[in-house]
């Protein structure tokens, strides 16, 4: 249990990380995202086309497609979500 | 807060759709009997029939009669309309004389070696389009590569389109992708992008992105959506540029005049990039329009703010 936190912990910080300078949102730090923080709409503000470069960014860096929209819609809600979503699928 | 579910809601798309069954029957049967020139001659009595009441659709076409014809005066405007719409009727009656087999259209195929590049590379392709000219029967001439098509359309809104050309039968290479998807598509776009596939987009349709201002479009700053570029840049694909044009009464030609590799380059705000790479298409499709002024089909204003 205590394992899968760390391992959840450090997707969560890789994933702000990807997401700030991926996304070149300006003004924000990684740090200062907190996990349930929204992506899209309020919370970060992320848009359609930022959509796209968050289902890149998942492919190239943990190797996870985007296959279900279902799971996906879900998965994008927050970054404690994605989180999850990836560590599952690298559990698989 | 917003839910889960609602966050990344599908985008409902709204498409004022003109004309009625007995308009398309009476068209048909013209075509049957009095073959194209029945139908072109009925078209010219309903093209006027929409020049004089249909104040919307006149509104709309004015946005770009006025930038390409702007000394024209009220006559020269109303005469440009009217061609206008004369000739995307034509161009809808081609489509259909040719799906259904009653007349063979001549297609030809400008640089033809980007298509061959195309279907030969591993990678996958943006075929970037426009509503000009025909492209609903320039389609068949990228059915036969080998790979994947994808058509980002509502199936509803380009019925003929999917039916002559197989779209989403068993072992048909060409399916449909609806923008009323998540992310208008985008998800289900990046990952046939992904396994190489080719996407064919409208240029000029928002589908459920935004748009960015080109510094020139017939004279003047014009907003064209940016999805199709950054979808490419993302995924790493180039974006072909196709435009095709009626150059005969029963000839098309397709003109995939443009190959754009769109990849960020650092240092430089996004957006800028995107826009210099919308920028080119929109010069492709100044040249075009300036050389076939009467099949430019954009008819909402791009130009406004």
């Amino acid at each position: 249990m205590e394992q899968k936190e760390q391992e959840l912990a450090e997707i969560r910080k890789k994933l702000k990380g990807f997401i700030v300078t991926g996304l070149s949102l300006e003004g924000v730090k990684p740090e200062e995202i907190k996990d349930d923080t929204v992506l899209f709409g309020e919370g970060l503000g992320l848009d359609s086309l930022d959509a796209v470069e968050i289902v890149v960014l998942l492919q190239r860096n943990w190797g996870v497609d985007v296959k279900d929209m279902n799971d996906g819609r879900k998965a994008f809600y927050s970054i404690d979500t994605l989180a999850n979503y990836i560590y599952d699928h690298l559990k698989k | 807060m917003a839910s889960k579910d609602t966050v990344i809601a599908a985008h409902k798309i709204e498409v004022k759709h003109r004309g009625n069954t007995l308009g398309f029957w009476l068209f048909r049967q013209q075509l049957k009997f009095f073959g194209l020139r029945g139908a072109y001659f009925m078209l010219a009595i309903v093209a006027i029939h929409y020049l004089v009441f249909d104040k919307d659709a006149r509104r709309r076409t004015m946005s770009y009669v006025r930038r390409r014809f702007p000394n024209a005066g009220f006559f020269g405007n109303m005469k440009a309309v009217y061609r206008l719409f004369l000739n995307q009727g034509q161009h809808l009656i081609d489509h259909f004389a040719s799906i259904t087999g009653a007349v063979s259209f001549d297609l030809r195929m400008e640089n033809t070696d980007i298509i061959y590049k195309v279907g030969a590379a591993a990678e996958g392709c943006v075929l970037l389009t426009s509503h000009v000219g025909n492209w609903q029967i320039a389609m068949p001439c990228f059915a036969h590569i080998s790979k994947k098509v994808y058509l980002v359309m509502r199936p509803e809104d380009n019925r003929a389109v999917a039916e002559s050309m197989a779209v989403d039968r068993v072992n048909s290479q060409i399916r449909l992708i609806s923008p009323e998807g998540d992310f208008g598509g985008a998800i289900e776009i990046v990952k046939v992008l992904g396994e190489g596939a080719v996407v064919s987009m409208m240029g000029d349709r928002r589908y459920n992105f935004d748009s960015v201002r080109v510094p020139s479009f017939l004279g003047a700053p014009a907003s064209f959506p940016y999805g199709a570029f950054h979808i490419a840049a993302a995924c790493k694909v180039p974006v072909v540029v196709f435009l095709s044009a009626k150059t005969g009464p029963q000839q098309y030609t397709v003109s995939v005049s443009r190959m754009i590799y769109p990849v960020y380059k650092e240092g430089k705000p996004k957006k800028d990039q995107i826009a210099e790479w919308v920028g080119e298409y929109a010069s492709v499709l100044e040249e075009f329009v300036n050389k076939y002024p009467y099949q430019c089909f954009i008819f909402h204003d791009v130009w406004k703010e």
